[in-house]
């Protein structure tokens, strides 16, 4: 945190020799690498690589900046629970700004911000939570500062950029149309690779994998074609889902209460999104892997999408024209049995050319779109 | 899991614990003719948990078992075939975090890095030094 910068003959402390310090075996290190290997699927023998890489690597200053948000992605990346494995994360970073966790406030709190900025210029990452309002500076200030300034003062010297949440990444609710503060992706107001690692919130374990990958092997994961991490955003939720089965056979709940429901069958017909969501819900799940909202009875927002706010209605199926967000999804006929994946595909087919536009709007500063 | 009551279909076998018992067999043909190790990373598979439960009780339990306390419980055992370790982590809530099988001597988690000797080292000297002094001239002469 701010107010507990490590002293400078500690500065170029490795991870291991400072956790070593602390009590912190290289087992735990071990665990935490394999961990993280896992939810990143990657190979088990990859563990004892990220351990060693870990051990080596400099405690990462990390400024994290918020602009218009909710405070969700912050919830979610520091979900209540007891010291565990998943933790050691916050052992590896020095956050040295975020303006609701740190104890620091009012000038003392930016103050932090540009001694990080000054003190590790260049090789700081800057995590962004919130899009940023180009319509009018002043609808959105930290400090008298506008969220514009702040972003491109503070990306300027940084290593990274990982925007977290849909806000960030692709305008997400402040950009929802009509969009009244001209709400951008932070990917649109800076040349620098930014990662995007989507969802309102995004799954905890994505943003701290990403970190750990980050530090352990000081490269960006494999990305895709929206700038996030293929590890968790590789597959469709409908891909992982353990109700596809029923899907394939055709058998879908019709309302929330009916005997599909009850059933556990596919919530396809009620709003589901999963066939055109990529995220790692199905798989890595919420609440330390006890469940996802599909499993809670409840259809896929399709949160980690582009516009997914504008998607015609959380509870029409995909099938359903809805204007012109689901133009895409209007000649894909209620999937049965019979047509079953081949109408998933060419839902997903129509669906990425609207998302690559729904993104490419959602980065482009509001003056050029105009 | 059936924390809404729907069906998960978790409660049924799907074989791929027989494919997974195939696969340690060749790992450890492999280990047996030129030590190479690997492990499998059973949260990556799509395991039901009565697949899992199924491989636990085919893979049996061997001669060692340890338990360790790092930032949440985890538990290491050398099923009933040699050279073939269940590794389980558990994380926040007891909740298991990562879960693997290792073809291997003996797995990583359990060796002492060297790190942790030199710090261990380190700590004792101290401990002898800053109560026990005398000790501590006899033992440098």
């Amino acid at each position: 945190m701010a107010d507990n910068k490590p002293q400078n003959n500690k500065a170029n402390q490795t991870l291991g020799e400072m956790l070593t310090e602390r009590g912190v075996s290289r087992r735990s290190f071990l665990k935490f690498a394999s961990y993280t290997a896992s939810i990143m699927a990657l190979p088990a023998t990859a563990a004892t690589a990220i351990a060693d890489g870990l051990a080596k690597a400099r405690r990462q200053s990390v400024i994290w900046l918020s602009f218009q948000e909710c405070t969700g992605c912050t919830e979610s990346i520091t979900r209540a629970s007891a010291p565990s494995i998943e933790d050691l994360i916050f052992d590896f970073i020095s956050l040295d700004y975020h303006h609701t966790l740190q104890n620091a406030s009012g000038h003392a709190a930016e103050a932090a911000r540009e001694q990080a900025m000054e003190e590790n210029a260049g090789d700081y990452l800057v995590v962004v939570d919130g899009s940023i309002p180009l319509a009018n500076d002043g609808y959105s200030t930290i400090a008298g500062i506008s969220n514009r300034q702040m972003f491109e003062e503070t990306v300027a010297n940084a290593k990274a950029i990982i925007a977290v949440g849909s806000c960030a990444t692709f305008g997400g609710i402040p950009g929802a149309n009509p969009n009244p503060t001209g709400a951008v992706a932070v990917s649109g107001l800076t040349d620098k690779p930014v990662i995007n690692i989507s969802g309102c919130p995004p799954i905890p374990e994505a943003m701290t994998g990403t970190i750990a990958y980050l530090l352990s092997f000081a490269d960006i994961p494999e990305l895709d074609h929206l700038g996030r991490p293929k590890a968790f955003f590789g597959e469709a939720i409908h891909d992982r889902c353990y109700r596809r089965p029923f899907y394939e056979k055709g058998m879908f709940a019709k309302s929330f209460d009916d005997e599909g429901a009850r059933q556990g069958w596919c919530l396809y017909e009620v709003g589901c999104k999963g066939p055109v969501t990529y995220n790692a819900c199905a798989t890595l799940k919420w609440n330390g892997g006890v469940s996802f909202p599909i499993q809670s009875g409840h259809g896929c927002l399709g949160c980690s999408e582009p516009g997914f706010w504008d998607m015609g209605g959380f509870y029409k199926p995909l099938s359903t024209p809805t204007g012109d967000a689901l133009k895409y999804a209007a000649g894909a006929a209620v999937a049965g049995a019979a047509i079953g994946a081949a109408s998933a595909i060419s839902v997903r087919s129509k669906r990425d050319k609207v998302m690559k536009a729904a993104a490419a709007a959602a980065t482009t500063p509001a003056e050029e779109t105009e | 899991m059936h924390s809404t009551g729907a069906p998960c279909q978790t409660e049924n076998t799907t074989g791929m614990a027989r494919s997974i018992l195939a696969e340690v067999a060749r790992m450890l043909d492999a280990l047996a003719a030129d030590g190479t190790t690997g492990s499998i990373d059973l949260r990556s598979l799509p395991l039901t948990e009565a697949d899992r439960q199924q491989l636990e009780e085919m893979m049996g339990r061997g001669e060692v078992v340890a338990e360790l306390e790092l930032a949440g419980r985890s538990s290491v055992w050398e099923t009933a075939y040699a050279g073939a370790w269940w590794v389980r982590h558990r994380g926040a809530g007891d909740k298991i975090s990562s879960e693997e099988i290792t073809v291997c001597p003996i797995p990583n988690i359990l060796v002492t890095h060297p790190a942790d000797i030199k710090a261990a080292a380190l700590r004792i000297k101290q401990e002898i030094l800053e109560n026990h002094p005398s000790q501590a001239e006899a033992t440098h002469g």
